[in-house]
């Protein structure tokens, strides 16, 4: 059961169910922070109204500024008051969803969640941002009414552009209030849902930042050239790993990953534990992008991180070994011939093109192993890596590169079979994995 | 026409009009394969049963320097090899005309099975140098060329002109878009189902919604997009055919019931000089309706249940509502007022979200059209579903109201 939309139920259902609530005042907690404006603006685009609170009113009449500015209209005004947290028990008290998006610690989410408990009508929904903190501890400690009624509600940044979302109930969530969200969210606010269990990072997280951290954890032993290039766009994604990590910020990206090291474990947990160099240089200041140093930085010419000492070398100046694979796979893409690229790519020579499959194999058996930890399903995990992460999904690159070929490379790799690949290989499965008729899934191939 | 044999619609594939292709990396072979593999997979049509194929694209010499565009069918499947292909132009029109080609050679008895391809890949140059090349839909030298911009600017002067005759308001325009977009958030492959747009967006002026000629704001305008659609047209032979393997009645099969063509002289002021004492701003905008309605034996818009229009800009939907007669010439506004043209009003406009919303990649939309067509009659355009759809019009123009293309497409 990935979403309401993919089950059985009627169109009709899903009117029933959206008919269920009214949501007319929605109140937004951090709206100074991209993820408060940015989803408050989305609130907006729906026509509801919505109150901006911050630290000061201040604070929240410049998150609208800038929500008006992500968004390219004044009008989201139109829906919008702004105050600060002294107005908060008077806005939540006739609020039907209170969306909380302050900064992400738990200590401070705890203590407005249990403002909001104290001042909340009894039947309002309150939902988290949170990318990744347990549901059931914020509940902890909380009113019955409101254990009942809060869940997770993870938009992607930014939620005008992304429209993968993640929907977590905690452990006392009221069924009807998920299946509520599920559908107000995909028919309100355009998004595409995906119900995923409480456990640390998520889906989307969870296996999103295992790709990342692996390959800053290679970059120890290889240049981030050319570990851009080699896990780059022609591999099923908008943009190479590392460059994501200097856009995320390396702060965030530890934050993420220590959490997941710290509260689970897995077959490939090693894989999550972030490399002791970036640790050390985040120390020093470096944050990526935000910081001006990252993987990346640039200057007149593009210049090269050197992970282990934190001198940088112009990308010019690195010489990468040939690897004709990558742009014979590209032009494959380029011409839309995605199952021919993804043969080449499966049996292209040399340790580089090994180092790429270990990478994206690896990623498929992480995926498909998560299924019933982290999702009840894989079309879950496929639709968040999909529309969350904007990567070619491991169900995708199975349907692709074809169910006995992935399961005789993930061996090759010695990487563990997850069961659901084992289970459909021995069955004779020749129904895709992936088979959303919203998303095309060439779009993930990329021709360079 | 009761003697003419029957074209069926059969199905087909519409790429996702959101996708940037140039940022994918790709040529246009790509958005080829993908939309003509689609319609093969959607409709269980093996790719050795097609006979014949029709590309309707306006300009790919210009965005991707690139002609012989019939040819490139080929590269979607292998099994194309020795297949009899052409390309049609007619500008935004050449879908549409690339559909009465593949229509008029099914109806004579050459082919049972004909592949319809439109395609535009748009995003290969900036707005300013994509403008200029659509400037050559208009007569360029005359009315484009060092214009920035020219065709909000001739559909501006369409707007004027109705001004001038009967009055216009903007804010009726901008309910046109309003519309438009509103609609296009059900339709999971609109170019702007998640981009914020609403009325009073619309109506505003500013850095957020600037004027980009005369009356025409950014919020008139369709937009610049990537896309392809496949659309298969067949026989009475082959339709029986596939209608038993398929397990689905004849009679629930989509038939092109009825078409219009005509075009107009092509500069914009040579029309309007030529309407000056028709009650219609644009008489063979309204012919090219008229003649479809007649050959499908329908007698007004109201015998079909929704239009998929050509809303390049909003004056030209604005021109459509009373070009179909759903008013009085010169009374769109009452239309737009009365909500007859949203969903689920009397007379739906563009439940798809239309040009403004869906997206408009030039050379594929009248085929995205009557692919929108056939998704109404066979109950299967999910969100944007006008309840009960059996018989759906559409109209596709070129230039600035130059050529004209309707279909009647419907069942019963």
């Amino acid at each position: 059961m990935a979403t309401a939309t993919t089950e059985a139920a009627s169109a009709a259902g899903l009117e029933d169910i959206l008919r269920s609530r009214k949501i007319r005042k929605v109140v937004v907690l951090g709206a100074n922070g991209t993820m408060g404006y940015q989803s408050g603006a989305l609130f907006t685009w729906a026509g509801i109204d919505t109150v901006f609170l911050a630290r000061t009113a201040e604070k929240a009449a410049s998150g609208l500024a800038a929500a008006q500015k992500a968004v390219r209209s004044t009008t989201v005004a139109d829906h919008v008051r702004t105050d600060g947290y002294d107005a908060l028990e008077a806005e939540c008290a006739d609020a039907d969803l209170v969306f909380e998006a302050v900064a992400e610690d738990f200590n401070l989410k705890n203590e407005f969640l249990e403002r909001i408990d104290k001042s909340r009508r009894e039947d309002a929904i309150v939902a988290t941002v949170s990318s990744g903190l347990s549901i059931a501890g914020l509940a902890a400690g909380r009113s019955a009414s409101f254990q009942k009624h809060f869940c997770g509600l993870h938009f992607f940044n930014p939620p005008a552009v992304i429209v993968g979302t993640e929907l977590i109930a905690g452990e006392h969530t009221d069924p009807e209030v998920i299946d509520f969200l599920d559908v107000f969210c995909t028919k309100q606010l355009g998004r595409v849902m995906i119900r995923t269990h409480d456990t640390p990072g998520f889906a989307g997280n969870r296996i999103g930042f295992k790709v990342l951290n692996e390959v800053a954890q290679l970059a120890e032993q290889h240049s981030p050239l050319l570990l851009d290039k080699l896990i780059g766009p022609y591999t099923g994604r908008a943009m190479s790993p590392l460059a994501t990590i200097d856009l995320v910020g390396w702060d965030v990206h530890k934050a993420i990953v220590d959490n997941i090291c710290e509260k689970t474990t897995d077959e490939a947990i090693g894989t999550q534990k972030l490399p002791d160099s970036m640790r050390h240089l985040i120390d020093q200041g470096f944050l990526g992008r935000k910081s001006g140093q990252g993987f990346f930085k640039k200057d007149t010419e593009l210049l090269v991180l050197n992970p282990n000492d934190g001198s940088y070398t112009p990308a010019s100046q690195i010489a990468l070994p040939d690897m004709p694979f990558i742009s014979e796979i590209a032009a494959l893409h380029n011409v839309g011939a995605y199952r021919e690229a993804m043969a080449k790519f499966v049996a292209a020579p040399g340790d580089e093109a090994q180092l790429a499959r270990e990478v994206i194999f690896g990623y498929i058996s992480y995926g498909f192993c998560r299924v019933g930890e982290v999702t009840d399903s894989i079309e879950g995990i496929d639709l968040i890596m999909g529309c969350g992460f904007n990567w070619a999904p491991p169900g995708v690159l199975v349907d692709t590169i074809g169910l006995a070929t992935t399961v005789e490379q993930l061996e090759k790799c010695g990487l563990k079979v997850p069961s659901v690949l084992e289970d459909a290989l021995k069955a004779g499965r020749t129904k895709p994995f992936f088979a959303d008729s919203r998303v095309n899934t060439g779009k993930f191939f990329v021709g360079r | 026409m009761s003697n003419t044999p029957e074209v069926y619609v059969l199905g087909g594939y519409q790429t996702d009009f959101g996708r940037n292709w140039t940022k994918e990396a790709k040529h246009f072979v790509a958005m080829i394969r993908e939309s003509v593999q689609g319609g093969l997979a959607s409709t269980g049509i093996d790719a050795s049963e097609i006979e014949v194929a029709h590309v309707g694209n306006f300009a790919a010499e210009l965005y991707c320097k690139q002609g012989h565009l019939g040819a490139f069918f080929l590269e979607a499947d292998p099994a194309f090899s020795g297949l009899p292909t052409s390309r049609h132009e007619a500008a935004c029109a050449s879908g549409s005309i690339a559909i009465l080609a593949a229509g008029a050679e099914i109806e004579a008895g050459r082919y049972d099975l004909a592949c319809v391809l439109g395609f535009e890949q748009m995003k290969t140059v900036n707005p300013a140098v994509g403008g200029d090349f659509l400037g050559t839909a208009a007569w360029y030298e005359h009315e484009a060329q060092g214009i920035e911009f020219p065709f909000p600017k001739l559909f501006g002067k369409l707007g004027d002109e109705y001004d001038k005759r009967y009055g216009l308001k903007d804010e009726h325009l901008a309910a046109i878009s309003q519309v438009n977009y509103s609609n296009a958030r059900l339709n999971p492959n609109a170019q702007t189902r998640t981009w914020y747009m609403n009325e009073h967006h619309a109506c505003s002026t500013g850095d957020n919604n600037p004027i980009v000629g005369g009356r025409i704001k950014i919020s008139d305008c369709s937009q610049v997009t990537d896309g392809a659609v496949s659309l298969m047209l067949a026989s009475r032979k082959f339709a029986e055919g596939w209608a038993e393997r398929r397990g689905v009645a004849l009679e629930s099969i989509p038939r092109i019931k009825g078409w219009g063509h005509h075009t107009a002289p092509v500069r914009f002021d040579d029309k309007v000089a030529e309407s000056r004492n028709n009650k219609y701003v644009l008489p063979h905008v309204r012919q090219t309706v008229v003649d479809a309605f007649h050959r499908a034996g329908i007698a007004d818009v109201n015998g079909v249940d929704a239009i998929e229009t050509h809303d390049c800009f909003t004056t030209s939907e604005y021109m459509a509502i009373d070009h179909f007669g759903i008013t009085e010439p010169g009374e769109s506004w009452k239309a737009v007022e009365e909500g007859k043209i949203e969903l689920g009003g009397a007379n739906p406009i563009n439940p798809s979200g239309g040009l403004i919303g869906a997206g408009h990649p030039v050379g594929a939309t009248g085929v995205r059209q009557c692919l929108d067509a056939h998704k109404q009659i066979t109950e299967t355009a999910g969100d944007y579903q006008v309840a009960g759809a059996k018989n759906i019009a559409t109209l596709n123009i070129g230039g600035s109201g130059t050529t004209s293309v309707s279909f009647v497409v419907g069942v019963g």
